[in-house]
């Protein structure tokens, strides 16, 4: 892992001793300004991409920040002659705090709604700054001391200063995408509600990626204003900006460093190369070609050109390593099957009193009550529509019961948040495994192991040791997408068991697997349970779940059916009426 | 829709003319020298139009300079155009100012760029670069830098407005007997609207004794004009100050005003700018509801520029000359005189020459005050406006006297 940050801490570092020598080399003065141009808006696109590559929550108003940051060292230039070297900085402040006004109310919008609402930002400002008089704004040319307005005779300084911010954009980038921050938001991109349930505060991470990111689209606004030195509100405030950060981020590829900085160094000065060379015959022509030109990337490599290169890299390598895989999977089978003494008598660690949720008419839970021991395995059953999900999405915080409580350890958890639920040891998994498929099979169990951890290599270590529980060890850096159903199935469970739960609430865990790996499946389970682990389980596949539970909880419609040891629950006839049928009667008979 | 496809296509045929022309131009003069000027402008974008205007004049302009004998302080120097495409974003039009100086260091001087936010970053450019650039864009921030290389031909925005409020005042007093007590205003908020309204609102208003009844800013493109028109109808001022600067929304509210019964002059109405007065508005909307509507301008075609005016009507087919067109003319002519007084092709002469330059005659009958010469700033001294109004389906100047080709027309009331 260290040799890989190396890898590209090396690449980034490369990368600028190769961009600024080119930027030396250059003598003609156009190139040198496209030059110049060329890292704004690859900052631009990191800044987009910081927020809405790792979040997934799309935002066409990333020109809010930038416009702001350009009117600032503009107009602190013209009313209070502050320098650049000190407005551009104070700039990424501004930008910053714009990033806190404006997530905190449209955070309460999701998806759409929240990309919609951005696109409101800039052209509200754009109409302010209109308002305000500010239609035309010039940056005064300073021939007493240019240098400390940023007002070089040569071009290529502009070049290097903006290299030097793109590099440190870049650097950022790259830090917080291995950090427990850039883990955390893509956990919230995959599932916002799975990323709550594996203790992260999803608002808060969000809060902080929209300021870090208005920061930087801030200081790049401040510094497009010392290179246009012209400023308009529809130059820095236009639909044109956000889209010039979606455009080059969707390009380059989203969701990694290399993304936004491809898509710059290759669209903006094709574009103006076009406009240059080819509107001057054709006018007009340079559009059409442009726009053919990212129709086809995108029909080629819809997840931009950083993805596709890496992908047609892995497929070379992949082959090799799918034996070594396949053999590796083998010991989890043979894990030995525990005795399991249980008295009946140990503490209750979870509650439920009395708790009922409706959703309209519909009463999907019906005062439930039920008590799980420590170190119990505990089964959920009940037809389809029986409320079981439901129940889960109560106990973890998801949803708010209408009526009654939970107690975790004795304390009621009842409106409380699904991270802190989380946080106090309550560890759960989903329906639908959903994997960070881009990430290694360790980086997506990390995520859950931020949970309690103290530093990101206590967080790493965490993970290995959930790994390993779960048999999962040989396979640790390999892509999450290259996995089988079974081995997606443990993945979830080890990054559920990352955060260190005591109790562990596992949503059909055994769906989708043929009965050789469920019980595989099954034999993991019952080890972490020997460990002490709480379990309780929701499952269909009852010869699994008979060997495997300590006790059944049956619901029916909503309500509590039964409850008792597996033996007496799947002979007692009102369960064979609900739920197992008439056939499992005949075959148990 | 026919009319203009034919003149587009005319236009086309023109601009194909004019290519094999100076190819053929070239190809003669190899041996004599060329002196090259830039004409840096949108063309392409929404822009692309006025710019391909702008290129019409700068071409038949220097077809008949060369024709005439060059710049004979040069033995017969042809001038020759470059054209940079400053596009519909203010980052290409600095782009291409920097193209401009990087690509063609031997040009003596440009003009452009149509658009003052334009205008101000390519100068900044130029300026660096020690380029003397023309131009008719009104903005006063242009000149208000401390720049020695720009030269502003036209009226900056406040003069304009400070200029033609009086003006109009006589000119409603004399025809209708009375003067007005009474003014409207329905503007959008682009830059070069609100650099008028500005000195109006601030100090005019009170010195001309004018109530202001009706204050209304929308921003373009407009997409319903009723309620704009609905306040202008309930307080009917006596005149109106009607500035889109976008031609849709031109139409959009001169077409209203005619549906609620106070348009052709009934309720005089009067912009700044030459969108009102372009012929794509008479091209698509009913020509008898642009009637007596008047605007003020920087520059507009005069009794003095018949002949060229027939010239232009027959080589490009376009109904009649914008301001873009005759400011653009006055500046080639404008740089020849400044090269026959430098004698060399040198930009820093060219500049020199510039601002030592005082002409009252030749290019100076392009530029209403009727002279060229520059101030320490760059502003042409005594620049004056114009006052243009549709008359019979033709825009057509009709303030100052002197310049006039018609006399005003206001409503008695």
């Amino acid at each position: 892992m260290n040799t890989l940050r190396h890898r590209h801490t090396i690449a980034i570092v490369v990368f600028g001793i190769v961009y600024a020598a080119i930027t030396m080399f250059v003598e003609n003065s156009y190139y040198q300004l496209i030059m110049a141009v060329v890292p704004v808006w690859a900052v631009m696109g990191l800044a987009w991409n910081l927020f809405s590559g790792y979040s997934g929550l799309v935002s066409f108003g990333h020109a809010a920040f930038f416009g702001l940051g350009a009117y600032f060292v503009a107009l602190a230039q013209t009313h209070w002659g502050l320098s650049p070297w000190i407005s551009i900085p104070c700039a990424g402040v501004l930008g910053g705090l714009a990033g806190i006004v404006v997530g905190m109310p449209t955070f309460r919008l999701r998806g759409h709604y929240f990309a919609l609402a951005m696109l409101a930002y800039p052209l509200a400002l754009l109409y302010v700054f209109e308002w305000l008089g500010y239609q035309e704004l010039t940056l005064p040319m300073q021939r007493e001391a240019p240098i400390l307005y940023m007002q070089f005779e040569d071009h290529r300084v502009y070049g290097l200063l903006a290299l030097a911010l793109m590099l440190g954009a870049m650097a950022l980038t790259r830090r917080l995408e291995r950090s427990r921050f850039g883990l955390s938001l893509l956990a919230i991109k995959q599932d916002e509600a799975a990323a709550e349930a594996a203790g992260i505060d999803a608002r808060a991470w969000k809060l902080k990626a929209l300021t870090l990111s208005g920061a930087m689209a801030g200081a790049a606004g401040g510094f497009y204003a010392i290179v246009l030195l012209v400023v308009t509100p529809a130059a820095v405030f236009g639909m044109l900006v956000s889209a010039q950060a979606l455009i080059v981020t969707m390009f380059g590829g989203v969701g990694t460093v290399w993304g936004p900085v491809i898509g710059a160094v290759v669209l903006v000065p094709l574009s103006e190369l076009l406009h240059a060379k080819l509107g001057n015959l054709v006018p007009g022509i340079q559009g059409v070609v442009y726009g053919v030109a990212i129709v086809a990337v995108i029909l080629l490599a819809p997840e931009g050109v950083f993805w596709k290169l890496r992908d047609l890299r892995q497929s070379r390598r992949v082959p090799d390593d799918e034996p070594v895989a396949a053999a590796a999977a083998a010991p989890a089978a043979d894990i030995a099957r525990p005795e399991r003494h249980r008295t009946g008598q140990e503490a209750v660690i979870l509650e439920a009193r009395g708790v009922s949720k409706s959703f309209g008419g519909l009463k999907a839970v019906q005062s439930v009550s039920f008590e799980v021991r420590e170190g119990e395995i505990l089964g959920i059953i009940g037809p389809n529509g029986a409320g079981k999900t439901t129940l889960f999405n109560l106990l973890n915080g998801f949803v708010r019961p209408d009526e009654g409580e939970v107690r975790l350890d004795g304390r009621v958890i009842t409106g409380t948040r699904p991270d802190q639920i989380c946080a106090a040891g309550v560890g759960r998994t989903f329906q639908v495994v959903k994997p960070f498929r881009r990430m290694t099979v360790l980086d997506n169990v990390v995520v859950g192991a931020f949970v309690h951890a103290s530093s990101e290599a206590d967080a790493r270590q965490r993970a290995q040791e959930a790994v390993r529980r779960v048999g999962l060890e040989a396979e640790s850096g390999r892509l999450a997408g290259q996995l089988s159903t079974k081995q997606l199935r443990l993945l979830e469970l080890a990054r559920a068991l990352a955060g260190q739960p005591k109790l562990l609430l596992l949503d059909e865990t055994l769906a989708g697997l043929g009965p050789q790996d469920a019980a595989e499946v099954v034999d993991v389970i019952r080890s972490l349970a020997g460990t002490g682990l709480t379990v309780v389980i929701i499952e269909h596949t009852m010869p699994a779940m008979v060997k495997l539970v300590d006790r059944f909880v049956v619901l029916d419609h909503g309500a509590v059916l039964t409850s008792g040891l597996p033996a007496a629950v799947t002979r007692d006839p009102a369960v064979i009426d609900a739920y197992l049928g008439k056939r499992w009667r005949a075959a148990h008979a | 829709m026919n009319t203009s496809d034919t003149s587009r296509r005319k236009a086309l045929g023109l601009a194909l003319a004019a290519v094999a022309l100076s190819a053929f131009a070239t190809g003669a003069a190899a041996q004599k020298k060329t002196v090259e000027v830039g004409l840096i402008a949108p063309m392409t974008g929404p822009w692309a139009r006025q710019g391909q205007v702008m290129k019409m004049a700068a071409d038949l302009a220097i077809e008949k300079i060369n024709q005439e004998g060059g710049i004979k302080a040069m033995g017969g120097a042809q001038l020759a155009l470059k054209v940079f495409d400053a596009g519909d974003t203010v980052e290409r039009a600095k782009n291409a100012a920097q193209r401009m100086v990087a690509e063609a260091p031997d040009l003596v001087g440009a003009t452009g760029a149509y658009l003052s936010s334009f205008t101000l970053a390519v100068t900044e450019v130029t300026e660096r670069a020690q380029l003397p650039v023309l131009t008719f864009s009104y903005s006063d921030l242009i000149t208000s830098r401390g720049f020695k290389y720009v030269f502003q031909t036209s009226a900056t925005g406040d003069q304009l407005a400070e200029g033609s409020l009086p003006a109009l005042m006589d000119m409603a007093e004399k025809a209708s007997g009375k003067r007005p007590k009474t003014v409207g205003i329905v503007m959008d908020n682009t830059a070069a609207s609100v650099a008028f309204a500005k000195p109006i609102r601030a100090t005019m208003l009170d010195k001309l004794g004018l109530k202001l009844t009706v204050d209304e800013t929308f921003t373009p493109p407009l997409s319903n004009a009723t309620p704009l028109i609905q306040r202008v109808r309930s307080q009917r001022p006596d005149f109106l100050l009607l500035m889109p600067t976008v031609i849709g929304d031109a139409k959009l509210l001169l077409e209203k005003m005619n549906e609620f019964g106070i348009g052709k002059g009934k309720l005089p109405a009067i912009s700044n700018g030459a969108a009102i007065l372009d012929p794509d508005l008479r091209n698509n909307m009913n020509v008898e509801q642009l009637e007596g509507v008047m605007s003020v301008v920087a520059n507009w075609s005069t009794a003095a520029q018949k002949d060229i005016m027939a010239e232009f009507r027959k080589k490009t087919g376009e109904p009649w000359a914008t301001q873009h067109f005759i400011t653009t003319y006055g500046d080639m002519l404008i740089f020849r005189a400044a090269l026959e007084a430098a004698g060399k092709a040198d930009r820093a002469a060219v500049a020199t020459a510039l601002r030592a330059m005082d002409l009252a005659t030749g290019p100076a009958q392009f530029f209403p005050g009727g002279r060229v010469k520059f101030d320490a700033n760059g502003r042409r001294v005594g620049a004056a406006l114009l006052i243009v109004q549709w008359q019979k389906g033709v825009p057509v100047t009709v303030y100052p006297p002197k310049d006039a080709v018609a006399a005003p027309v206001w409503p008695k009331q």
